[in-house]
């Protein structure tokens, strides 16, 4: 069980408006983090910054051990490792479903286009959507399309994978499918790093809750302590509000 | 980090290498020839003195006289026709060696070329339309009076526009300029005596009012101080055929005769198929030099434009100054000043010469290319910024991502611009015939200057416009169809 990410001190401003002002988190291999916390409360800026796409101004992340602020370090390699599903799936329109998944590895080189192929069907087949494989992303349902968008990241092979409200922009309809992989995922041994307002997935699959707000984290441990005992008033009255509906 | 750039540099020294083939081709034309070699302009439209006969050749006193010489004198040269004031220039700039157009010798031009021998006396004469009542240039007061940029006679009527208080316009060409007075735009036009004699025999609707006057002699001019051994051969060749009556013959056989045998039969200038099939070979070549520009106008201006316009959108401050600069200053430019300033600004500067065509492919190349450059930035940046994010999150370096996700992308955004940019840029190749390209445009003056037959070669030309710009919509359409089903 070795630590594959440790934030220390990570702060994040645009201008006067600072979203991250000091976050500190060591995630271990394996390990399903669940990150919650009402909107606003830096928990997707948090997660975009464990792949550089923003740039933390100041405080350092290291992941399995090399240091993403440093100079030196090459970005594109770091990212081959990090799998990351947006809220807005971001599929390639003008690619196939397959060469969606298999054109990251065959670009960079990883495999041959046969074998990317073989992959590709494997990857699809996992998620439930081998008989899709030809169509465009325009022709799938919302549920489909992240299925893909996993599969996609998956083709990379990498060793974490982040979540970005993968089922916020989903009809209710759909977000068991997508959750469902996700589980699966998360059963393999995968490391993941979810930010989510799906209560039950947090409680079910992870192995640690992470409350955010205004840009610290405020409460963090076990689904059932911070769903059961949770400390803090802002944590308190945020699952309050999200638990009874 | 090395790698990312070399798709670009690949790009680049395609352009390179093209417009150098393009520089190869127009000078070996000329190459192994022991006698010395020289670069002539001419006037495109000015006969008897030079206009283009029915094979394509020029001919004219001034043609058949330099013809007459080079052979006497041992020299080999090409000729430039072009329009007279860019000729003028283009002498001074080191563009041609020298200008042989029915040039009037006056103090001025003296103190920055250096004429040879005197070959043809002068006069100017005023004309005015047959249904005018003018019959004195004293009734010319308050009226506009049409001359020719940069002639001796548009310096003549400047010299008597206080006493007769007309007012002035000015025109590129002969031909226009007689059709301004013929449709009443303006009320006479000026112009040497054996031009404007020769235009009324061959069917020019206008009236002479006046007495030859400021009798001028026509002389070869070469830049001032320069080219002295070329303006020594002239001389000794114009005596040399002054002698043996060559000269006589060549000014007799175009002002001599009653009949005039350069204008074409008079029943074939009456219909359209008439004067298509008589100047078939000169449209088809206006045509084909069209279509080049066109052509390789676009390759270029595409190339440069995405990459121009791909600058625009690199996180980086630098690429994104370089790209608007370029982007601001060549769409800024009227499309005739980019072409003067290459043909004939950049060679005085650095003494260089360019070919026309290339000099019209480099205009084209930067002008429509910063139009591109605009809309490839523009369709660039609307792809969904999250189409780069999901690229990059997957590790795929900038460019590859910029290649593989976002070009194809913004490309399908771009095809109805990219179309529409097409056929401006072969409208625009029309704007080319400044320079002395013989395109399709220029073609029909030269037909022009010398039939006459203004309306109907207007007609034809703009037909043939009419038919390339629609096979070309055409193209882009299929283009558009193969691209959007894939």
């Amino acid at each position: 069980m070795g630590i594959k990410v440790k934030v220390t001190d990570l702060h994040k401003a645009y201008g006067d408006n600072e979203v991250l002002k000091g976050i500190n988190l060591e995630v271990q291999e394996n390990e399903v983090v669940v990150m919650i916390g009402p909107s606003g409360s830096g928990k997707s800026t948090f997660l975009r910054t464990l792949n550089k796409l923003e740039n933390p101004t100041t405080g350092s992340i290291a992941i399995d051990g090399i240091d993403l602020t440093a100079k030196e370090t090459n970005l594109n390699k770091v990212r081959e490792n990090i799998g990351m599903v947006f809220q807005h799936f971001n599929l390639f329109p003008h690619l196939t479903v397959l060469e969606n998944v298999t054109l990251a590895p065959v670009e960079l080189g990883k495999i041959s286009k046969e074998e990317a192929k073989t992959l590709g069907m494997q990857l699809l087949a996992q998620v439930g959507l081998a008989d899709k494989a030809d169509a465009k992303p325009t022709q799938l349902s919302g549920g489909q399309k992240q299925r893909v968008a996993i599969a996609r990241a998956l083709a990379m092979k990498p060793s974490i994978m982040l979540f970005d409200e993968p089922t916020s922009a989903l009809d209710p309809e759909m977000v068991g499918e997508v959750l469902k992989v996700m589980r699966d995922l998360a059963q393999e041994g995968m490391t993941m790093i979810v930010v989510t307002h799906e209560m039950g997935f947090a409680k079910q699959v992870a192995d640690r809750v992470v409350f955010f707000a205004d840009g610290y984290i405020r409460e963090e441990g076990t689904p059932e302590e911070v769903f059961g005992n949770p400390q803090d008033p802002r944590a308190k009255d945020f699952l309050n509000k999200v638990l009874n509906v | 980090m090395m790698k990312k750039h070399t798709w670009l540099k690949y790009s680049w020294l395609m352009v390179t290498m093209l417009f150098g083939m393009i520089i190869f081709n127009t000078t070996t034309a000329q190459a192994d020839t022991k006698e010395p070699h020289y670069v002539i302009a001419t006037d495109t439209t000015y006969a008897p003195f030079e206009f283009q006969g029915q094979n394509g050749q020029y001919v004219g006193i001034d043609m058949d006289m330099l013809r007459a010489i080079a052979k006497k004198e041992h020299f080999t040269y090409k000729l430039v026709p072009i329009a007279f004031n860019s000729g003028a220039q283009g002498v001074l700039s080191g563009q041609f060696d020298a200008i042989i157009a029915g040039m009037t010798i006056t103090p001025e031009r003296e103190q920055v070329y250096d004429f040879g021998t005197p070959y043809y006396k002068t006069g100017i004469i005023a004309a005015v339309s047959p249904k005018s009542n003018i019959t004195d240039l004293k009734q010319l007061r308050g009226k506009t009076v049409a001359l020719k940029t940069g002639t001796g006679s548009a310096q003549y009527a400047l010299s008597i526009q206080k006493k007769y208080g007309f007012k002035v316009t000015y025109f590129n060409d002969s031909n226009t300029m007689y059709n301004a007075v013929a449709l009443g735009n303006a009320a006479a036009a000026f112009e040497d005596d054996p031009v404007m004699k020769y235009a009324i025999k061959n069917g020019v609707k206008l009236k002479i009012i006046t007495q030859p006057a400021n009798g001028g002699e026509y002389g070869f001019a070469v830049k001032k101080g320069q080219n002295k051994e070329l303006l020594a051969k002239f001389n000794a060749g114009y005596a040399a055929i002054k002698k043996d009556g060559t000269y006589d013959k060549i000014v007799a056989k175009y002002l001599g005769s009653n009949e005039s045998k350069f204008a074409g039969s008079a029943k074939e200038n009456d219909s359209i198929l008439g004067l298509l099939k008589q100047n078939k070979d000169q449209f088809i070549s206006g045509v084909i030099k069209t279509l080049q520009l066109t052509v390789f106008g676009i390759i270029f201006a595409t190339i440069f434009g995405v990459l121009i316009g791909v600058l625009a959108v690199v996180p980086n401050k630098f690429a994104y100054g370089l790209s608007s600069t370029i982007i601001y200053i060549f769409r800024g430019l009227p499309l005739l000043v980019l072409a003067f300033f290459i043909y004939i600004g950049l060679p005085s500067l650095t003494g260089t010469k360019i070919p026309a065509i290339v000099a019209g492919l480099i205009t084209l190349t930067l002008n429509e290319g910063a139009y591109i450059a605009a809309f490839v930035a523009g369709g660039l940046k609307n792809v969904d910024a999250g189409q780069m994010e999901a690229a990059r999150s997957l590790g795929l370096p900038y460019w590859k991502a910029m290649r593989k996700i976002i070009m194809p992308q913004g490309i399908k955004l771009m095809i109805p611009s990219f179309v529409n940019q097409f056929i401006i840029t072969l409208k625009d190749t029309s704007i080319l015939s400044a320079i002395g390209i013989i395109e399709l445009t220029q073609t029909g003056t030269v037909i022009i200057s010398r039939n006459m037959q203004g309306f109907r070669v207007w007609f034809i030309v703009a037909l043939m416009y009419l038919i390339i710009i629609t096979l070309l919509t055409f193209l882009a359409k299929w283009v558009d169809k193969k691209f959007s089903s894939n």
